[in-house]
């Protein structure tokens, strides 16, 4: 398998490897945390990126520990979960009634839950990070101004017209958060119990030019790389600050900005700089510009009943939808 | 900016990939062209750092903050087919890994971020830092400039996607079924962040990285600046393969009359949309018996407008349908094509007219591969 070695290490290696020993990430008891006593910091921009960075890594590394783990849709192949993947977007594209919405949403759920997906940080992950954002956007969609129709409750008049949230409204924008929810739940279900490595030798076999799936593979490795240089270029800078605690916002932001520009720089300088020695090493490991196929072994035949269970589902309800429009 | 499933029609997703799959051919072939292998590496760490960048927030003097896409930055660095590249990948994580932007929209978004975005900031720097030497204000400038004009670029492109969507999808009661905003309301709802803050913050990424590179490592410019450099004598490690590598584009892309006859044509077909926000009619389009006689202060049709009104009647389409008004739909459609093929036959010919004149003039000066740009013939 040569598209997973150049991502580095195995799914259960990488876990184990680049994880911090149990020790050293717990809390002494007797201590108060750093920085959290005495007046609040006002926190940059800078802290809120080095918060989401830190945040990034750990989440791709606690997918692979899911990933790992004895459960519905780990046990399929990838090719088929990809196929499936697919499918069932679609079908969830296509059908428009809250209720089969609705039902495929319960239905995702239920093959989490059979994955052994932790269910609860599942459901924080989709229902309150993606909808948040959702919401705010079809929130003036559910009013008459943009979807005219039957006003639940008029909240002002227009010319002797009452506008308000309407009947039509709320359809169209709890048909959208739904649609965007489930999409989004079997997205993330399949990136959860799929090892990386595996997911990208899938994508190959299905089909995507060879340069494409080296360049993600690759690109997924350096990542993690870059983002470790990001927090090292905060980190040395912030242990070479010295501050007053509340500077003045606008300098502070100014300094921030030219930081961040600097940085951003910076990293351009070190990742043509890695990409030239990846460049060296590649070449001094014999790679001529072709990249050798991963050995497929072939789709059990379980994985094609549970491809031909997936189209049935999406069947069901794509049948189920004009059903209930009717 | 990044679009998720169920915001889009799976017919726009599809329409979308039909965009992004070819752009992605010849985006590949343009960068694998010269040095088949150094390329991917180097694709993989752009890729990474297109990914970085878009987790950076950025602040905004107002107080809040907006995330840069980096897009237009990446093209100044790597040339704009290597930032199709590198975005397209980057965006390809965050909606495989994290879920950010949607799968079926996935080709909606590479369109809009990864071709849209790179492409009219890149001509954007180009036109206005023209010949500037690297260090100039005037570059440092237009690179900010380019980074505000290719995240609107991809905003509009954005709200023109889901403007389409309640007029072409929705069910028997006019409910949409997708995206609820017209074009009316999406262009404005992306256009006022994005022409006031978040342009402004890409804006301030892009002059910044410039600036920063210039001042300290003016070689990493070097594949997409090999003119500018070779012009100030500044003699870098890598400049000669690197600028094969991602150079090209833009430089003289307009003069070949077929590139610019379809260029053209995608642009107006793209534009075609924005037709549907105009109000009323085209001026100067009304047949005599539409004219509102009393407003225009006249009593009666004038008498040359009577004549010659209806003087050619031989149209293979007459107002857009068969003759015996058949096929209403498809003859709308089959006008559209035929009219899109005979005005792109047009520009071709002229094209390939003033080509003729314009290589006869310049055949003594500029021979066959020739490095230099033709006078005046590049910006």
């Amino acid at each position: 398998m040569s598209v997973p070695r150049a991502d580095g290490l195995g799914p259960a290696r990488s876990s184990s490897a680049q994880a911090l020993p149990q020790w050293l990430s717990q809390n002494e008891p007797g201590l108060p945390p750093c920085e959290r006593s005495g007046r609040r910091l006002r926190t940059t921009f800078l802290d809120r990126t080095l918060a989401e960075g830190s945040d990034l890594l750990r989440r791709a590394l606690s997918a692979q520990d899911v990933a790992t783990r004895d459960g519905l849709l780990q046990r399929r192949d990838p090719r088929a979960k990809l196929l499936g993947l697919f499918v069932l977007l679609l079908a969830v594209a296509l059908v428009h009634d809250l209720r089969t919405l609705a039902a495929a949403h319960l239905l995702v759920l239920g093959a989490a839950l059979a994955s052994r997906v932790p269910v609860r940080s599942f459901l924080a992950r989709i229902w309150l990070a993606v909808p948040a954002f959702t919401a705010v956007a079809v929130l003036p969609a559910t009013l008459s101004v943009v979807t005219p129709g039957e006003v639940l409750v008029p909240l002002w008049s227009w010319h002797g017209t009452a506008h308000g949230p309407t009947v039509q409204g709320l359809t169209v924008a709890a048909r959208i958060l739904l649609r965007a929810t489930t999409s989004v739940s079997l997205a993330t279900l399949v990136a959860v119990t799929t090892p990386w490595p595996r997911l990208l030798a899938a994508l190959r076999s299905l089909g995507l030019p060879s340069m494409f799936v080296l360049v993600v593979g690759m690109a997924h490795r350096y990542l993690l790389l870059l983002l470790g240089s990001v927090i090292d270029l905060y980190q040395a800078r912030r242990a070479r600050t010295l501050t007053r605690r509340a500077g003045r916002r606008r300098s502070h932001d100014r300094q921030a900005r030219r930081f961040l520009a600097a940085s951003t720089g910076v990293l351009f300088g070190r990742a043509h700089r890695m990409s030239e020695e990846v460049h060296q090493a590649m070449t001094a490991r014999g790679y001529r510009g072709d990249v050798p196929l991963p050995a497929t072994c072939r789709v059990a035949g379980r994985d094609v009943a549970a491809l031909f269970a997936v189209a049935a589902v999406a069947a069901a309800l794509l049948i189920g939808d004009r059903a209930l429009g009717s | 900016m990044h679009i998720p499933d169920g915001y889009l029609s799976p017919q726009t997703c599809v329409a979308a990939y039909a965009v992004a799959v070819p752009t992605w051919a010849v985006a590949s072939r343009k960068v694998e062209k010269v040095v088949l292998t150094r390329n991917v590496p180097l694709l993989a760490v752009s890729a990474a750092l297109s990914f970085l960048i878009m987790m950076f927030n950025v602040p905004i003097p107002d107080g809040t903050s907006a995330h840069a896409v980096g897009a237009v930055i990446i093209a100044i660095v790597l040339g704009p087919w290597a930032a199709v590249l590198a975005v397209s990948v980057a965006l390809l994580f965050q909606a495989l890994l994290f879920g950010d932007g949607g799968i079926l929209a996935y080709g909606a978004n590479v369109v809009n971020m990864a071709v849209v975005m790179p492409f009219a900031g890149w001509w954007t720097y180009r036109a206005l830092a023209g010949r500037s030497a690297l260090t100039s204000r005037r570059r440092t400038l237009a690179a900010g400039l380019g980074g505000y004009v290719g995240i609107n670029a991809a905003a509009l492109a954005t709200a023109v996607e889901f403007g389409l969507q309640p007029g072409l999808f929705h069910d028997a009661d006019g409910t949409a079924l997708y995206a609820p905003y017209d074009l009316s309301q999406a262009i404005p709802a992306m256009a006022l962040p994005h022409l006031t803050i978040v342009g402004v913050g890409e804006a301030i990424l892009t002059a910044g990285v410039l600036a920063y590179l210039v001042r300290t490592d003016p070689s990493r410019l070097a594949p997409s600046h090999d003119d500018v450099l070779a012009r100030q004598n500044t003699p870098t490690q890598n400049g000669a393969q690197d600028g094969e590598l991602v150079g090209r584009a833009g430089r003289g892309f307009l003069r070949s009359p077929g590139r610019a006859a379809v260029g053209a044509m995608a642009v107006l077909v793209a534009l075609v949309p924005l037709g549907l926000l105009a109000p009323g009619g085209a001026f100067g389009e009304d047949a005599p018996e539409e004219l509102d006689l009393g407003e225009l202060g006249l009593r009666a049709v004038p008498e040359g407008l009577d004549r010659f009104y209806g003087f050619w009647s031989h149209t293979l389409l007459a107002d857009y349908g068969f003759a015996d008004g058949s096929h209403a739909q498809m003859a709308y459609w089959l006008s559209a094509v035929l009219g899109i093929a005979v005005v792109g036959a047009t520009v071709l010919a002229v094209g390939r007219v003033l080509e003729t004149v314009h290589g006869r003039g310049t055949a003594g000066s500029e021979g066959p591969g020739s490095d230099c740009p033709a006078p005046g013939g590049s910006r």
